[in-house]
């Protein structure tokens, strides 16, 4: 049943904050469009372009979000796949094949080592290591059994075997699994899918709308192209069509804007890439031909390369992001308050989900909508409220975490910004959280000798010293020990109240680990005590404020001077000018606290 | 027991040694006065930055705090590194904190 949206699918009002700097899914979608419509001639400044993928390789053979960053399957499949669309090489395929397998939970794969596996990862990594890599998937007879538990009772594939038994079916999960399928199988043509397909392809068809789009799941409010290139991409994959093509292919065509290229929603106001993505991959799925748009849809994505190279959604000079608009209203004078800043924000809430989303007309992030919160945006507005809270309930995994967006295996640092959204809407309590279950998993995060023996394979990495530490949190269980997720780990315990963890217990865990990576010249360093950095020394002072310890001003004093110019902040005393607008908000707010009492510093979650 | 500072061109080699083992190759030719940023480009981000920190510290015995001495511009040539490195350890022994 198809509710009426309670948000006009429009593009925000109100003025963001753009870097005019490329990103990854985006430079993606780009490249991918382009292929698809034979016009990889036409990429913007093709050298800098793949400097900007191949940039984002580690030396551990994955790739990352952005440089610094750890390797992720996401990551990885956008670069590879996107070096393959330019032509160019990918380099290091062995290392990138050995990254892959350490992301192998046994079953299927996960974002990061140690993680839990789900439906997103799964994909890209089985069809990295199929059709990059030249290989196979560790063990497809594993790996089938765990696609064929996707399938919900209602016949739609959910993300996880966990969230399949909860019936959370999304057309983007079927879509996931269908390929992942046939990536791990070598899309042998006697290969028989692992699940009751008529079910499966009633499901998907019954997503259909009478306009011809389709909607994520039973729930969503609006049709949107994202959903039908899923819908549509999988039921192809299957060898099967919607139930009426011709209203699908119309619709497509209708959504197309001045430009000629397209946009997500019925109403909505920016061509984006995505949008075009979307459009030209159902048509492409439908066998429709591309001839009719391609000259558009090329100029549009022509308009939004970047300089240097990579591509964004829009205009670079207009593509604003919440993060940077975030941390341009919270580093704002106070007695300047930028309210078409926070009226931008608001403006990112969009159809389908509840939460602010990274760019318009992506997914909602629980990190982007704890800086919109923080932001001051949704203040004044219950209705909308209600709405994150509502999204943030149907985040939450099986396993009691959080993570990145809907079905994303949980990490620590999704986990802490989504108790933090839930406590400035009001909660924990009475949003519908299963508190214990985040407590569960927070302690599952725990790296002790004790956790050895679960975590054996994962822990490998993980040094007899750095286990041996008290109070130590890696982000996913079995990750790397670090001071971040340590005291976010403490963090949530706080906010989960003494009936979940006592706060004298607490305070001493926040004591010990502050005293264990206090740097001797000023700041906090993330591993050890040596090299002190911005988002370690932001979380450490907040962790402490949080915990009721004193303050070291003269400690806090020296590390900001070093990492703080005319020119912004850096990252850390190594690294060069300022990091950016994230980087110049944080170094803001720290110095702000200097001159003001605890509570001063809003709770922003990064990484 | 009387201690002896190593020469400036002893510590040049020995630093031109210890990166190269660190950065590979690519440093071979760059000159000693060159920015290692500007010269290496991403090859010399702030992670290789601190592994060559780490590895003079190491082969001089020294300890560099990252907050009090100004890493950045220490350590963006290897003639920095030299001058830094020789007036750590002079300063070293004339507190005689080395036998």
């Amino acid at each position: 049943m198809t509710t009426p949206a309670t948000t006009a699918p429009r593009a925000p009002q109100g003025t963001g904050v753009s870097g005019g700097e490329p990103d990854l899914w985006c430079t993606y979608a780009a490249v991918r469009t382009l292929a698809w419509l034979d016009r990889t001639d036409s990429v913007s400044d093709a050298d800098g372009t793949a400097a900007y993928l191949t940039g984002r390789r580690n030396a551990d053979g994955g790739y990352a979000w952005s440089r610094g960053m750890l390797s992720d399957a996401w990551a990885t499949f956008y670069c590879t796949q996107g070096l393959r669309d330019l032509g160019r090489p990918v380099p290091g395929l062995d290392a990138t094949s050995r990254w892959l397998d350490s992301t192998w939970s046994g079953d299927a794969y996960a974002m990061l080592p140690g993680q839990a596996p789900d439906v997103w990862a799964t994909h890209f990594s089985a069809r990295s290591a199929a059709e990059l890599c030249g290989g196979r998937v560790p063990d497809p007879d594993r790996l089938l059994d765990w696609l064929s538990r996707l399938q919900c009772a209602e016949g739609g594939l959910s993300w996880s075997p966990e969230d399949a038994r909860r019936g959370k079916a999304d057309v983007r999960a079927c879509y996931y699994g269908v390929l992942a399928w046939r990536a791990a199988t070598g899309q042998a043509s006697d290969a028989t899918p692992p699940w009751d397909v008529p079910a499966l392809t009633d499901w998907l068809r019954a997503r259909q709308a009478t306009s011809g789009g389709f909607h994520f799941g039973p729930a969503a409010e609006v049709p949107c192209l994202w959903a039908t290139y899923r819908a549509v991409g999988a039921l192809g994959a299957l060898g099967e069509t919607p139930r009426d093509p011709d209203a699908c292919r119309d619709w497509i065509m209708g959504l197309r804007g001045p430009t000629g290229a397209f946009v997500r929603w019925e109403g909505y106001d920016v061509e984006d890439v995505w949008a075009s993505f979307c459009a030209v991959g159902t048509l492409k799925a439908l066998g429709a031909p591309l001839a009719p748009v391609a000259d558009a849809v090329t100029a549009r994505i022509s308009e939004l390369g970047c300089a240097g190279g990579g591509y964004t959604y829009r205009e670079p000079s207009a593509a604003a992001d919440a993060l940077s608009t975030a941390a341009a209203v919270l580093s704002a004078d106070p007695g300047s308050p930028r309210p078409e800043g926070v009226r931008w924000l608001e403006g990112c809430q969009l159809p389908n989900e509840g939460g602010v989303m990274y760019m318009p007309g992506r997914g909602s992030e629980v990190r982007c909508t704890l800086w919109a919160l923080a932001a001051g945006a949704f203040a004044e507005d219950p209705a909308a409220r209600r709405r994150i809270a509502g999204w943030l309930a149907g985040l939450q995994n099986a396993d009691g975490g959080f993570g990145y967006w809907e079905g994303r295996g949980s990490d620590m640092v999704s986990t802490a910004a989504a108790v933090e959204t839930a406590a400035l809407l009001g909660g924990p309590d009475g949003l519908g959280l299963d508190l214990r279950g985040v407590r569960t998993f927070i302690d599952s995060c725990r790296v002790s000798p004790d956790s050895h023996d679960a975590h054996d394979a994962r822990l490998s990495g993980v040094s007899e010293a750095s286990r041996g530490e008290p109070y130590a949190h890696g982000n996913v269980p079995g990750g790397e020990p670090g001071l971040r997720p340590a005291l976010q780990a403490q963090r949530v315990r706080m906010l989960l109240g003494p009936g979940f963890a006592e706060p004298a217990e607490v305070s001493e865990a926040v004591r010990t680990l502050l005293a264990r990576h206090r740097v001797r010249g000023g700041g906090y360093a993330g591993e050890g005590h040596r090299v002190p950095d911005l988002l370690s020394t932001y979380e450490a002072v907040l962790a402490a404020d949080r915990a009721g310890l004193g303050l070291d001003t003269a400690h806090l004093r020296a590390f900001t001077d070093r990492v703080r110019d005319a020119g912004g902040t850096a990252w850390s005393p190594l690294a060069p000018g300022s990091g950016g607008p994230l980087a110049d908000c944080l170094g803001t707010l720290l110095a702000r606290r200097l001159t003001a009492g605890p509570g001063v510093l809003p709770v922003l979650a990064l990484s | 027991m009387t201690t002896t500072v190593p020469s400036l061109e002893q510590i040049h080699d020995r630093t031109r040694s210890v990166l190269t083992g660190r950065i590979g190759d690519a440093f071979t030719a760059v000159p000693s006065d060159a920015d290692l940023q500007q010269a290496l480009g991403e090859r010399y981000d702030s992670l290789t930055a601190m592994e060559c920190i780490s590895a003079v510290e190491s082969e001089f015995g020294i300890e560099v705090d990252f907050v009090a001495d100004d890493v950045r511009h220490w350590f963006s040539s290897v003639e920095r590194m030299v001058r830094f490195t020789h007036e750590r350890l002079e300063d070293t022994v004339a507190l005689g904190l080395r036998s």
